[in-house]
Formats: C-alpha cells, sequence, structure tokens
C-alpha cells in the first residue's frame, strides 16, 4: 500500500510540473508573439534557414562522427583483452566531461584556428565521452552468468557481442547519444563565439545589441532542436531497444 | 562417455583447484559432482567444456580429448545449464530455447516442432509460454526453461551447475522429480554439480564426492551411504546416513535380501505396495499406522507383512555388506 500511494502521489508531482511547464511555454509564447519577438525569422527567413542548415550541419558532423566513432570504440575497449585500457579510458572520459564546454571551442581555436572546423573538432570531442561512458556501462552492465551460459552454449566472441551484448546495452548505448546530441545542440550555439556559425549568430548579436527579438528568434529555435531530437531519441529507444528488456524495465520501474 | 584422466587444474601456478582426478562417466549415466564450496567441483565441469583450461591431464569425451576438439563446435553439442538459469533478457522464450539448434541452422519447421516437443516435456504449454520473456516467469518457471534450452538441440551430453539450487525447497523438489522423470524419457550422460548431499542421493547414479580438489569417493549412492570411505565422506553425508539409504531402497529390495513374513489376517492391516521406498515404510511403521503392513504386488497381491525388525536385518545386512571385501572401520 505504502508503495502505491507513493506511486500516486509520483503521478501526482509529475502532472502538476507538467501542467506548470506548459502553462508557463504557453505564456512565453503569447508574451513574444504579441511584442513581435519572432520579427526576425519572418523579416529574413532566408538568414534564418542559413543559420538553421549550419546549425543542424554542425550537430549532424560532429554527432555523427562521434557516434560512429564512440561506439565502436567502445566496443573494443569492452573486450576482456583491453581490460587496462578500459580503466584509463573510461578515467580519461569522466575527467574530460567536467572540461567546460566553453573550454574545449577555446582550445580548438588555439590548434584548428577560426571557422567551422574549429568549431566541429570541439562539438565532436565533447560528443564521443558521453556516448563511450554509456557504451562501455551498458556492455559491462550485461549479466556475467548471461554471458558465461552464451558462451557455454557455443556462441562464438562476435554471436554473444550481437545477439547478447549489444541488444542489451541498447539502451544504455542510445541514453548516451541522446545526452551527447542534445549537449551538442546546446553547445553549438557557442560555435559563434569561434566563427563556426549557426543560431549563435542571433543569440549572441541579441546578446551584445540588447535586441531582444534577435536573442528570442535564436535561442528559442536552438531549445526546440534539442527538444525535438530528444524525443527522436526516445522513439528510437522504442523501436531499438528489444521489448523483452522494455517490458523489463516498465516492470521494475 | 566422458573419461577424466589425471585431470588437475592449477591458478596462477600454485592454487590447486583440480588435483589429479581421474574417473568415467558411462553413457546414459547420472553423476553428481558434490562437495562442499571451494572443493572444485564446478571448475571440473566448467573443464569439459573448455570453459576453464584443463593445465594437466586429459578429458576424453567419445574418445576424443576435448582439447583436440573445436570449442565452439563441441559446446553446440554439450547442454550447458547453470544455476542463474543464465536466460537471455532481450529474447523471446522460442529463441531462448531455440539457440542452439537456430546456431547450428535449423530450419523453421523442425525448429517449431522441437520446441513444442521440449515445452511438453518440460510441462509448459509452448503457446502460453513462446512469445514471453524471461522476466515475466517465475523462478521455476525459468529453471524450466534452462532446462529445456540444453536439450533443445539434443546434445549426448549435459552440464549442470547447481541448476536447482536457487530455488525455494519446495519448487526444487518438484523440478528434481521431473528432471528425474524427462532423464528416464532421454536417457543423457550428465554431469551435475550439486552441495546437497541429498540432492545427489536422490538424483544420481552415481556420486563423486570431492574435497579440496580431490575425489573422496566415487560411487553408487548407497555405497557412499552405508560404506563411507573415510571420515570425510562419512561426516559429509551426516550421521543419519543410515536413515538416507532408506529413500534408495524399496520394499521389493528388502524381500529380496531378508524376506517377508505370513501376514495375520486377524490383525488391523495397512496395505503398501512392494515399490514403496523403505524411507516411507520406516516412517509408517514408526507413526504405528497399523498393527502390520502387509504389501502387495503391482496385480493386488498380497506377498508378506514387514515389521520394524525386517528393516533393521535389511539395513544390518546393507551396511554390514562390503562390496570391496575390504573390513571397515568404526568411527
Amino acid at each position: 500500500m505504502e508503495w502505491h500511494y507513493n506511486m500516486n502521489r509520483n503521478k501526482r508531482i509529475s502532472l502538476i510540473v507538467k501542467v506548470l511547464f506548459w502553462a508557463g511555454l504557453i505564456i512565453f509564447f503569447s508574451w513574444a508573439f504579441t511584442n513581435g519577438m519572432f520579427q526576425p525569422i519572418f523579416e529574413n527567413t532566408g538568414t534564418f534557414f542559413n543559420l538553421l542548415g549550419e546549425h543542424m550541419l554542425l550537430v549532424l558532423i560532429s554527432g555523427s562522427l562521434a557516434i560512429f566513432t564512440a561506439i565502436p570504440a567502445g566496443i573494443f575497449l569492452t573486450r576482456p583483452q583491453f581490460q587496462k585500457a578500459e580503466f584509463f579510458a573510461v578515467n580519461l572520459a569522466n575527467l574530460g566531461q567536467t572540461i567546460p564546454s566553453l573550454a574545449i571551442l577555446a582550445l580548438a581555436m588555439g590548434f584548428i584556428g577560426i571557422g567551422m572546423e574549429a568549431a566541429l573538432v570541439a562539438l565532436f570531442a565533447y560528443s564521443v565521452l558521453p556516448v563511450l561512458q554509456n557504451t562501455i556501462a551498458g556492455i559491462n552492465s550485461v549479466d556475467e552468468d548471461t554471458k558465461d551460459a552464451a558462451r557455454g552454449m557455443g556462441l562464438t566472441n562476435m554471436q554473444i557481442l550481437w545477439r547478447i551484448e549489444l541488444p542489451n546495452a541498447a539502451y544504455s548505448i542510445i541514453a548516451g547519444v541522446r545526452t551527447a546530441l542534445v549537449m551538442n545542440i546546446g553547445t553549438a550555439a557557442l560555435a559563434y563565439l569561434i566563427g563556426g556559425g549557426g543560431f549563435g549568430v542571433w543569440i549572441f548579436s541579441g546578446i551584445e545589441l540588447f535586441d531582444n527579438a534577435y536573442l528570442i528568434s535564436g535561442a528559442v529555435p536552438v531549445s526546440m532542436l534539442a527538444i525535438a531530437v530528444d524525443y527522436l531519441f526516445r522513439g528510437m529507444q522504442l523501436i531499438l531497444v528489444p521489448k523483452g528488456l522494455r517490458l523489463a524495465r516498465q516492470a521494475v520501474s | 562417455m566422458i573419461q577424466f584422466n589425471d585431470v588437475s587444474k592449477v591458478y596462477n601456478g600454485s592454487v590447486k583447484a583440480v588435483d589429479n582426478v581421474s574417473f568415467n562417466v558411462e553413457d546414459g549415466e547420472f553423476v553428481i559432482l558434490v562437495g562442499p564450496s571451494g572443493c572444485g567441483k564446478t571448475t571440473l565441469l566448467r573443464m569439459v567444456n573448455q570453459l576453464e583450461e584443463i593445465t594437466e591431464g586429459e578429458i576424453i569425451l567419445n574418445n576424443q580429448s576435448v582439447k583436440e576438439l573445436n570449442k565452439i563446435e563441441m559446446r553446440r553439442k554439450i547442454g550447458y545449464v547453470i544455476q542463474s538459469n543464465g536466460l537471455f533478457p532481450n529474447m523471446t522464450i522460442e529463441k531462448n530455447v531455440m539457440i542452439v539448434p537456430d546456431l547450428l541452422g535449423w530450419d523453421r519447421k523442425k525448429r517449431q516442432d522441437r520446441f513444442n516437443h521440449l515445452m511438453e516435456l518440460i510441462g509448459l504449454h509452448p503457446d502460453e509460454f513462446r512469445k514471453r520473456y524471461p522476466h515475466e516467469l517465475s523462478g521455476g518457471q525459468q529453471q524450466r526453461i534452462g532446462v529445456a534450452r540444453a536439450l533443445a538441440a539434443d546434445p549426448p551430453v549435459m552440464l549442470m551447475d547447481e541448476p536447482f539450487g536457487a530455488l525455494d525447497p519446495i519448487i526444487r523438489n518438484r523440478l528434481q522429480e521431473e528432471f528425474l522423470q524427462i532423464q528416464k524419457e532421454v536417457k543423457k550422460t550428465i554431469l551435475f554439480v550439486s552441495h546437497d548431499i541429498d540432492e545427489a542421493v536422490k538424483m544420481g547414479d552415481k556420486i563423486a564426492l570431492l574435497r579440496d580438489g580431490e575425489i573422496m569417493q566415487y560411487n553408487r549412492p548407497e555405497e557412499i551411504l552405508n560404506h563411507p570411505k573415510n571420515e570425510f565422506v562419512s561426516k559429509f553425508v551426516g550421521q543419519d546416513r543410515v536413515l538416507k539409504s532408506t529413500s534408495l531402497y524399496s520394499v521389493k529390495d528388502l524381500d529380496n535380501e531378508v524376506g517377508l513374513s505370513p501376514y495375520d489376517k486377524s490383525a488391523h492391516i495397512k496395505a503398501v505396495q512392494e515399490d514403496t521406498s523403505l524411507r516411507i515404510i520406516l516412517s509408517m511403521l514408526l507413526n504405528q499406522e497399523a498393527d502390520q503392513l502387509v504389501i502387495e504386488d503391482g496385480n493386488g497381491n498380497r506377498k508378506g507383512s514387514l515389521t520394524l525388525e525386517h528393516v533393521e536385518k535389511f539395513l544390518q545386512a546393507k551396511v554390514g555388506e562390503n562390496a570391496d571385501g575390504v573390513a571397515l572401520q568404526h568411527e
């Protein structure tokens, strides 16, 4: 009964938070529209789409490079023969995530100079870490006995990886990708500071010129992009995480 | 047949987990490896399918040393069941059970038929469980699935590492009974690890009792109970070993050894089948459920009666007789 009571209470709290969130959002948007805060988008539609294109390109290139290097790297590092390297990599990844995003951008600019390349390198470096971390954690969380049973029944290492380890780690890996991309979208707004383009152009212009319209016309699309990607990957989790694991997760929570 | 020839396992160059073990498991024989934890029984089992490397000696499987066999291929021909069932949470029950046939490339029809057959064998409804997932099943059901999975490709040899160890006593008992029935049908060569002497006595054709990586005694359960070879064996099987041994004999065995007495028609009679275990007989006699226990054969013919004295005489004969012809020391 205690448990039921708590669940109901948690549900109620989350409902209240949701209602407050949407109410705040509606108030914000009606304020923004009546005060012409989105004027730049309607007046400079061409520039808007340019910035959107640049922003998405930054995220897409750096993000996909990060995903396609971090997941294989995570798989390699969890093979038994690389156990020592794994320890090193996990600690490096933990350390790396404590470095502020701005510092990484500054570092990239220091080495590569001003422009989109420097921004891409910085965003890549920043996105690799959560994906790598979650891939390693996901694969390591697969039950030893399950793997032992698989080995004992004659599955090859490759079959154990594809049929057991990756499906069971899928939830964690996709969660890592989600985190990485959402962070990447936000950080890409800083790319403007090292000449990387994107919505940062409007956001920082708005800040410098005390022009709320430009600030909001840059910041709101960035937020919406992040939310959209977050939901997209929640959807991916539904598709890519095996049904049995999803059901088990629901049963536990 | 599985032959262990002077098999040793040494960890880190010094720790001997298995020490010069030799014994044979005949085809269709159910052998229990039993002993306290750390005695090397699991290591010994895992060396058969090469999950552990053999440091010294040889394990011969059907006239071939396992070291020479391809690890992957040989494992697919050996059923493997572990304590925590090791079911794959991402796969349905059908996929779990059919994993080895799938790897071996069986076609769909053959796989489906096999799945239905196996599920019936373990007493679960095939269609009810086909699409379900491991976490939706009870512990007993999961372990049954683990057994079905090991039997899937009909391997001649089964390795079972405390398969019923994590279940509660009632379910464990039921699964033991069920598995004995299954074994009667499938007649596999089984190596089974247990830490429970009662389970070993109940299940095994033979018991290998291990301590510190060495075999203390390898024999039929009644021999181990009635003629423990040394003090360790006698302590491990327990002081009630004679009582334990009563579950291994039936009234028929008693009749063959010491004979029954004629029965008195006027007395209060309780009829008992001749295949009843002596353990139950003993309990009935001690309960004083009737003046006489009258034994009936399968056709209901009364063969004679039985008292505590008979049981005593029979057990004395069993404990007294010595298969090896060596005088027993009384401890």
